[in-house]
């Protein structure tokens, strides 16, 4: 025999475990799904009866096992009296409607998909219901919106019920995020999120600066979740479920969350006057609300649904009231409403799927054509509409009972009896339009089919919730008695009020209320006959006030409008004014602080400008300037002014004793601005554009000078920081740490590159990846790049030089270009081995003077470039072999192993080892490890600056042969 | 010796990754193995150094054995080694993602060395703990995510691209300049050097300067408000594989940067910066949820998704508490899985309804049911939903903000994740439930494409049910993790020695 907290848990995980089960089973098994979802609920059913005695006297049954001991969350379940009663209720309907829908679903539908659902549901909602934490009770909460979610768009294929769906969602899933906030602040008061210590620290809670926030908050979850007025709107959409979703989510068990959490927090949260205002308030308006609109809908199932919402309504009213007399009615009618209303959606249910609709307009006098469901659904209404001897009667007079009672001396509290009196009279209306509609009247005229003979089991489940119905209406302290005090001791603890569960409590107030609601009910039944025959759909007062079309505005409003809004603001798809954006954001952040903390200049002075230095950087200025200038008019001057800017730079490193920087900013030049004016080439006219920018309208001007103006404070406020760091203390720098170091443990004098390929040749390795990985997507993108048609033209020297070709003789334009070349090539082809010598001489030297392997590539390079340019392509690729790709690999492979090579000796990783050998000839060369890395940086740099210049280089072979699609040697 | 070879294996092998392939560039066939290999690598590697991370505490390397603060140092504490191991996760899923439809063409433009590349950068970055080794790891990134942008070099690709990189490269240009800056300020590029000294330099505002530029530059990465535009212009034209990566890594590499430098270099001016941060993660969250809503594209919405949910991650370093920068890091681990896997399936989703638009697409409930329990997955895990990982990512982070008195934050944080619900049931009912619109279904993928890329998928949806079901790790790795950031002395101490700290 299993204890009794193995039978707890063995309860919950019992619906998950078979929602996976069934999941996986082929969709076409329809009986087979329906018994195992059937067996698993019958399981949890006589568990629960099992675990009674444990609950009985007011005990509850405890399990907690660690979850998340960092926020100190444990999971536990916790079953008392009101958790057993809703655990009979989910798992004994659940049993009931998997038995229902076995015969309700179309063996068309996959069904394994609603089973799984279904179990899901289950699951989650056992999860609320015996949850023994509040963060644990958010997570089941959540899953039953979400498989509320699944269920209502089970039909998916009509638009109903996926808009239906995604609201039900929205709104419950949002109260549930209140719902997640109101419990982390009420955990935060506690200190804990477990239920026993919450319901313990009441007065804690009660008296927190906190309590009104977290009260809103966990009566937002619980009234979006219980439809409660004005978040009602989505259960009346909900309807598109399939029939036994409706019946078990929608009236007897999800939506009884939101009254179940409050009646389970009532004694922490209650007993204030916020309490009773919130939640009386909102079960009074949706009591008679939902009472009104259910008069006066023309299909059953929303009938149903906005009683569904008045009871709902009127259960949040009991719980409103405050008092514990008022929650045991509660719980009571959360019962019986449970029995009554499932039991009223499987007949409109039956009703439907044997005449094929729903609306009341088109149903009459079905009482002949289905007599047990006719018999069971007036039973079932009649409860619904409170008449004695059935349970709806006996929680009614309780909550009539509750509603004369004295709570305050407000208007509330006397107008309060009316208005309960007044909804209680709509509800025995559409009671009596639920019956009279469908089963009385003549024979229906236009049915969509006529009734096939029912499937003998579909009514059962139907006559067993109304025979509990009828024995608790008759034998309530019997039947029900030990069950509602049981729920009672869970909720209220050991001081349950008195109250009396019997058919007659004599000549009252209550029965007068009873009567007088029955009789006004059947007389506005009557007056309304004329409205409601008219076929309009909805009510006469509040036709116009559409929840359901308000909701959908906020959603769009919030969603749609706002997006486009947002985006046509703070976004935009254009180029320029995101780069205004980004510049004018970092100005912005850079200069906060400045004027938040402040900023001067340091005490250093300024050396002195020499006038040469100065001349060369107004020189560098205007470059820059009137490259910016002529970007857009002029491209090649603009890349040629770039190049002067440049040059200064590399001037001002000379200048400053930087001769490394200066021979690689050289080199650097050179070979870039060689590679973008073979790229200029390529690009596609702009005339157009140019030529409409010529006229100077004010708009042009207008921009180009927001444009200097942001260049302007760019760069004096970089050069305003600049100035203020520079002109204080140089801070213990780490410069005499390399100088010193730089030939002892380095191995070389030349610092800049012991720098480089050692003290932060770490930094170089990333530095050459990016090198490689720039070329290698420089060679894909232009690996099929075909040139824009306006550029496909040859330039205008060269058609001229090739007319002149061909009219000097009949001669290929191939030897007009060697002829006009001939000097400058044969210089260029003879240069190629000085260059790579110099080349070699830079890479040798480079520990110890300005050179190094960056330097050398680069050179490298340049003889490649030369050749290229004194041959043309073919020339060149006829004669050598280069697969700069494999230049690339082999560089980064270099210079990964140089570096791990260090551990072979225990070293970490790229530790270079220093030593000046002498070999013959070349004499004593400096020869750190750190060369064979150099190495691999030299190999890389050649190997990618080659392969750019390929790229660019083969689309002249490709623009001159237009015709075959890939007509480019490729040695890559 | 051998943890010190684990600290570096995470950069070696994307390293060599991208030699091999580069090498063997006309030879797809061997290039898939050595990439998946060199991922596979990474991820051992990074789990290696995560499991010694946690119980040995911060593993420090000196690369060329020179002393911190001179050389370049790798630091790797709990905070590096969870980001590391969550990129080789995704570098796995990826590298198999790649191999499904579409892969001879990509391959054949260099998918795998610059995939390789984009990994070497993406490691070097949550590896290294010096401040221009960082840049340099940026300059990498972005280098190699422009080259996988524009693989397919259509024009569109081309035009994002552009931007991307434009964009960008603005960016790392203030990142340059906020180190010129700091060096001139301090003399050191070390990060635990440079939080030693920051306190103490007596030009405080320069220094707030930097930082706000530092801020820029990374945040500029990370897509925050409002210097996201480069994210949504470009990432729904990148090909599936490619945007799940970048979803999954770039942006968090801004994340992880705000996240390093401002607890641990600029902790002393935290009330300077923390409304700053909130502000901006507040403004990141609306944003980015708006944008999802105004667009009916699958890659669109995802896209503005993940700047929403950058703001959620910069909530713990706007707060600066415990239990706020654990709720960050878990919020991180949620969601590079949760959404890498949303591009994953958006790929997925193209396959079997041809076409991203959600008015071209439907009917995928019904003849692909398996595909859309994979979606709901990610999809109910990005807006919060349990039992899925997103849930206490949320958690953390709205209780933590509750626990600052930060209620507008906790307010908006929950508002975002109502549209991100709203949002992603728009995806569910256009793509899944809706009628399938007319047309001939495109051409079935073949039996080992599907394995290609399915099987990524379910792993990824399995990590965030994991996570749901049994989040007790990772929030216990971290909380680890953000003791570690918090405590700026033992990060010194391990770097510099204990007498560098105070």
């Amino acid at each position: 025999m299993m204890s009794d907290e193995s039978l707890l848990a063995l309860v919950l995980a019992l619906p998950f475990a078979g929602s996976l089960v069934v999941g996986f089973l082929p969709s076409n098994r329809h009986n087979l799904e329906a018994w195992l979802a059937g067996a698993i609920a019958l399981a949890g059913l006589a568990i629960a009866l099992a675990l009674y005695p444990a609950v009985a006297d007011g005990k509850a049954i405890r399990v907690a096992v660690e979850w998340l001991p960092t926020l100190g969350l444990d999971f536990t379940l916790r079953m008392d009296g009101f958790a057993w009663l809703f655990t009979v209720l989910v798992t004994g309907i659940g049993l009931l409607v998997v038995l229902y829908a076995r015969y309700y679903m179309s063996p068309d539908d996959p069904v394994a998909r609603f089973f799984a659902f279904l179990l899901g549901f289950m699951g989650a909602m056992l999860g609320i219901v015996l949850s023994g934490n509040l963060i644990q009770l958010v997570f089941f909460w959540e899953l039953t919106s979400l498989s509320s979610f699944l269920l209502i768009g089970y039909w998916h294929h009509t638009a109903k019920a996926r808009d239906g769906a995604r609201m039900a969602l929205t709104v419950t899933a949002s109260g549930g995020l209140c719902l997640f906030v109101g419990v982390v602040i009420v955990g935060h008061i506690v200190g804990s999120y477990d239920l026993d210590r919450v319901l313990e620290s009441g007065a804690a809670i009660r008296s927190h600066a906190l309590y009104v926030p977290a009260l809103v908050l966990i009566l937002l979850g619980a009234l979006t979740k219980s439809a409660q007025f004005p978040f009602h709107f989505w259960l009346p959409q909900a309807m598109a479920a399939p029939t036994p979703v409706s019946a078990y989510l929608h009236s007897a068990t999800m939506v009884k969350a939101g009254v179940f959490l409050m009646v389970r927090l009532w004694p922490a949260l209650g007993y204030t006057e916020a309490w009773f205002w919130i939640v009386g308030t909102a079960g009074l308006c949706t009591f008679v609300l939902g009472a009104y609109l259910a008069m006066f809908q023309q299909d059953l199932k929303g009938l149903l649904a906005y009683s569904t919402i008045s009871h709902l309504g009127l259960i949040t009213l009991l719980i409103g009231l405050d008092s514990p007399t008022g929650i045991v009615a509660a719980i009571f009618h959360m019962m019986n409403h449970a029995t009554f209303k499932a039991s009223l959606f499987m007949a409109a249910g039956i009703i439907d799927h044997e005449t094929g609709t729903r609306d009341i307009r088109r149903l009459s006098g079905l009482l002949r054509l289905m007599p047990v469901t006719a018999g069971l659904a007036i039973l079932a209404a009649a409860s619904m509409a409170g008449v004695p001897l059935l349970n709806g009667f006996l929680s009614k007079e309780m909550f009539f009972a509750e509603a004369v009672a004295h709570h305050s001396s407000s208007a509330f509290d006397r107008v309060l009896p009316y208005l309960a009196a007044l909804a209680a009279m709509f509800s025995v209306t559409y009671s009596l339009r639920f019956i009279h509609g469908a089963f009385f009247g003549p024979p229906p005229a236009d049915l969509p089919r006529q009734p096939p003979p029912l499937p003998s089991w579909m009514a059962a489940p139907v006559a067993l919730l109304v025979s509990a119905c009828v024995l608790v209406g008759m034998f309530p302290a019997v039947t029900a008695g030990p069950f509602l005090d049981s729920a009672a001791r869970g909720v209220l603890g050991a001081h349950i009020p008195t109250y009396s569960l019997a058919v007659w409590h004599g000549f009252n107030v209550p029965l007068l209320m009873s009567v007088v609601a029955m009789a006004g009910g059947a007389l506005l039944y009557l007056a309304l006959q004329r409205y409601l025959s008219s076929g309009i759909e909805g009510s006469p007062l509040l036709r116009r006030l559409d929840s359901q079309r308000i909701f959908d505005r906020i959603m769009i409003a919030l969603t749609l409008r706002a997006g486009r809004i947002g985006l046509e603001t703070a976004g935009t798809r254009r180029l320029q004014p995101q780069l205004r954006l980004i510049l004018g954001v970092a100005c912005a952040a850079a200069l906060w602080p400045l004027l938040q903390l402040g900023m001067a200049a340091g005490p250093l002075a300024p050396s002195a400008l020499d006038p040469a230095l100065t001349l060369v950087w107004v020189v560098g200025a205007a470059c820059a300037i009137a490259a910016a200038y002529q970007a857009k008019y002029h491209r090649f001057a603009a890349l040629i002014l770039t190049g002067g800017a440049g040059l200064v730079v590399c001037v001002t490193f000379a200048w400053l004793s930087a001769p490394d920087l200066a021979l690689t900013q050289l080199l650097v030049e050179i070979v870039t601005t060689v590679l973008l004016l073979l790229g200029l080439r390529w690009l596609p006219k702009r005339e157009e554009m140019v030529e409409a920018d010529r006229h100077r309208t004010p708009r042009v001007l207008l921009r180009r000078a927001a444009d200097l103006a942001i260049a302007t404070v760019v760069g004096i406020g970089v050069a305003a920081i600049a100035y203020a760091v520079m002109t204080r203390p140089a801070p213990d720098s780490r410069a005499s740490f390399f100088v010193e170091r730089a030939y002892t443990e380095g191995g070389g004098t030349n610092v800049v590159n012991v720098i480089l390929v050692d003290f932060r040749g770490f930094d170089t390795l990333g530095e050459i990846a990016v090198l490689g990985v720039v070329a290698l997507t420089v060679y894909a993108l232009l690996r099929r790049f075909r040139p824009a048609p306006d550029s496909i033209v040859s330039p205008e020297q060269q058609v001229r030089q090739n007319a002149r070709a061909a009219a000097a003789g009949p001669r290929q334009p191939a030897d007009a270009l060697a002829d006009s070349l001939l000097v400058p090539a044969l210089v260029m082809r003879l240069l190629f081995p000085v260059i790579g010598m110099v080349a070699v001489y830079l890479f040798l030297r480079g520990h110890d003077l300005p050179g190094g392997g960056f330097v050398a590539g680069l050179t490298m390079s340049v003889a490649f470039i030369l050749q290229y340019m004194a041959g043309g392509t073919r020339w060149v690729e006829a004669r050598l072999i280069i697969l700069p790709v494999r230049w690339i690999g082999v560089g980064l492979l270099l210079a990964a192993l140089t570096g791990l090579g260090a551990w072979a000796f225990g070293y970490p990783f790229l530790t270079s080892h220093a030593s000046h050998p002498t070999l013959p000839v070349v004499g004593k060369v400096p020869l750190a490890s750190a060369i064979l890395f150099d190495l691999g940086v030299f190999v890389l740099v050649v190997g990618a600056t080659v392969l750019i210049l390929i790229a660019l280089a083969h689309q002249s072979i490709r623009t001159h042969r237009p015709t075959k699609p890939e007509p480019a040697p490729d040695h890559a | 010796m051998t943890a010190q070879l684990l600290l570096v294996a995470p950069l070696l092998a994307p390293l060599l990754g991208a030699a091999l392939t580069a090498l063997l560039w006309r030879r797809p066939a061997v290039q898939r193995p050595i990439s998946l290999a060199a991922t596979v690598l990474l991820l051992g590697a990074a789990v290696g150094l995560l499991a010694h991370t946690a119980s040995h505490g911060t593993l420090v390397g000196a690369m060329g054995a020179w002393p911190a603060p001179f050389g370049i140092v790798l630091v790797v504490d709990v905070f590096s080694a969870i980001m590391l191991v969550i990129t080789g996760v995704m570098a796995v899923a990826v590298a198999l993602y790649a191999m499904g439809p579409g892969a001879a063409e990509r391959d054949r433009a260099g998918f795998h060395p610059l995939f390789q590349g984009l990994l070497l950068g993406v490691a070097g970055a949550f590896a290294t703990g010096d401040l221009f080794n960082l840049y340099v790891w940026f300059e990498v990134m972005l280098i190699a995510s422009f080259g996988l942008l524009v693989l397919d070099r259509t024009r569109e690709q081309i035009d994002g691209g552009l931007r991307y990189v434009l964009l960008n490269l603005v960016g790392t240009t203030f990142f340059l300049l906020a180190v010129g800056l700091l060096l001139g300020l301090t003399g050191t590029l070390n990060m635990a050097d440079l939080a030693r000294l920051a306190p103490d330099v007596d030009n405080q505002g320069a220094l707030a300067a930097a930082a706000m530029l530092l801020l820029v530059a990374f945040g500029a990465k990370a897509a925050v408000f409002p210097l996201f535009n480069w994210l949504p212009a470009a990432y729904h034209t990148a090909s599936m594989p490619v945007a799940a990566i970048f979803a999954a890594l770039l942006t968090k590499v801004g994340v992880y940067a705000i996240i390093r430098v401002f607890t641990l270099i600029f902790a002393h001016d935290a009330a300077f910066f923390g409304p700053i941060l909130a502000v901006v993660a507040m403004a990141t969250m609306v944003t980015g949820v708006f944008g999802a809503a105004a667009h009916y594209d699958v890659r669109r919405i995802l896209s503005f998704h993940i700047i929403s949910q950058i703001g959620y991650m910069l909530v713990g370093v706007a707060l600066m508490t415990p239990l706020a920068i654990a709720g960050s890091i878990l919020y991180v681990i949620h969601h590079i899985v949760v959404k890498a896997n949303l591009f994953l399936i958006a790929g997925a989703i193209r396959q079997a309804g041809g076409s991203f638009a959600l008015a071209r697409l439907g009917g995928l409930w019904v003849t692909r049911p398996l595909l859309g329990l994979l979606f709901l997955v990610p999809a109910l895990s990005l807006a919060g939903m349990p039992p899925l990982s997103g849930f206490w990512g949320k958690l953390a982070v709205v209780r933590a903000s509750l626990e600052a008195q930060s209620w507008v934050l906790a307010a908006v944080a929950l508002a975002v994740g109502v549209l991100t619900l709203f949002s992603m049931i728009k995806i569910w009912n256009e793509a899944f439930w809706k009628a399938a619109p007319a047309g001939p279904p495109p051409a079935p993928p073949t039996r080992s494409q599907r394995l290609a890329t399915f099987t990524p998928i379910v792993a990824l949806a399995a990590i965030t049910v994991t996570i749901g079901l049994w989040t007790e790790p990772f929030l216990a790795l971290s909380f680890q993790a953000a003791d570690g950031l918090l405590d700026r002395q033992a990060y010194i101490a391990a770097v510099l020695g204990p007498e560098a700290a105070r």
